[in-house]
């Protein structure tokens, strides 16, 4: 037998280890967690709707493969990886990605908002100096908080 | 209608205003002059406004792109003709800035840059300066801008580039090549004329460490991505004028 036939053999033995149940217990509490963390977020107004999407996804997604066991498995299978934990893994990083490259967006769209609104504020509070005294040279100073 | 505007970012540069507004003072330029304070931690919009310029300042500090880009905004609001934007640390010379103006007074140009490098003025750049900036010569010259300084920020405008640089686009942090190209890409004129410069009262806190290798990584991102949107009607047809 060569070594890539062992090493098939190896694989295949660890894809067909039966899964512990106190993994999957676990994996469906912390799905369950996660869907309560995020709605007790938003009940509370620390999170916005609009940001949720994508945590409920990753909550949806991890309760799917705790309740159909084939699914990981057969995910496992198709990525190439050895073991499921390391499915989970990978799937977690690429979703940590997602998350990261998402607030990405949304800082830059809020960066140029404020930006802009800071812009308009100084030239504002300087058209507004500038009519209340008089238009005269060095009198459009706003005042620097 | 407004008069030219002379728009100076400034971030705590106290220490060295008072002997740049006295210089452009003399030079009698007969342009409204305006310190744009980026949230200056010191006295900088105080000394400004005791020397006569009009000041804006930032609730905070934005940036030196963000500070330049409010003068502009300030220029479109009051109908200005034309804008010179120049630094406040002493390294541009006010007496140079009709050179500047002429070309755009005399509607050969849009966008005019004063150039350090058109005719010999002995100005010292460190290499690693001198490296980025034929970097992007070679860049700008490949996407059809040439220019021999287009890192240099002492510039004149006119209402054209105006309207273009007051849209979002424009960088926060450090405009230069990616800038001029969006204007290339504008069809606005863009050209130089020669300036002397001299070097900075004070050490510029824009590069430095690890900003220089951040600025050249960013600047060629900003290249890549400069808007290609062409708006026809803002320049007057011509390109790259030397």
């Amino acid at each position: 037998m060569n070594q890539a036939q062992k090493l098939n053999e190896l694989r295949e033995l660890f894809l067909s280890a039966p899964e512990s149940e106190s993994t999957r217990l676990l994996a469906i509490a912390i799905s369950l967690g996660l869907f309560v963390t995020v709605l007790w977020l938003v009940r509370r107004g620390s999170l916005r709707e609009e940001y949720t999407p994508i945590w409920m996804g990753i909550a949806f997604g991890l309760t799917l493969i705790t309740l159909s066991p084939g699914t990981l498995a057969w995910l496992t299978r198709a990525v190439g990886a050895w073991t499921q934990s390391t499915t989970v893994f990978f799937f977690g990083e690429l979703c940590l990605v997602a998350v990261c490259l998402s607030y990405g967006v949304r800082l830059s769209r809020a960066g140029l908002q404020i930006k802009n609104l800071a812009q308009e504020v100084a030239l504002l509070r300087a058209e507004l100096e500038r009519m209340a005294t008089g238009q005269g040279r060095g009198a459009e100073r706003s005042s620097v908080t | 209608m407004s008069r030219g505007l002379l728009v100076i970012p400034a971030y705590n540069e106290e220490g060295v205003l008072p002997q740049v507004l006295s210089e452009i003072a003399a030079a009698g330029l007969g342009l409204d002059v305006v310190v744009i304070d980026d949230g200056s931690h010191d006295d900088t919009a105080r000394v400004a406004a005791a020397h006569g310029a009009s000041v804006v300042s930032h609730p905070f500090n934005l940036g030196y792109g963000a500070a330049l880009q409010t003068g502009y905004k300030l220029a479109v609001q009051r109908h200005a003709p034309l804008l010179v934007q120049m630094d406040a640390d002493g390294q541009h010379v006010p007496g140079e800035i009709r050179a500047l103006i002429e070309p755009i007074l005399a509607g050969e140009c849009d966008l005019v840059l004063g150039s350090r490098f058109l005719e010999p003025s002995g100005y010292e750049m460190t290499a690693l300066q001198n490296l980025g900036r034929h970097a992007f010569r070679l860049v700008a010259g490949l996407l059809g801008l040439h220019l021999s300084d287009p890192t240099s920020g002492f510039q004149a405008m006119n209402a054209h580039v105006l309207e273009v640089y007051t849209r979002d686009f424009f960088p926060t942090d450090f405009p230069d090549v990616d800038v001029l190209l969006t204007a290339h890409r504008h069809r606005l004129r863009v050209g130089e004329r020669p300036v002397k410069m001299r070097k900075g009262l004070r050490r510029s806190s824009l590069h430095g460490g690890l900003r220089d290798f951040y600025y050249v990584y960013k600047m060629l991102l900003a290249i890549w991505s400069a808007p290609r949107l062409q708006i026809g009607s803002a320049g007057s047809g011509g390109t790259g004028e030397t």
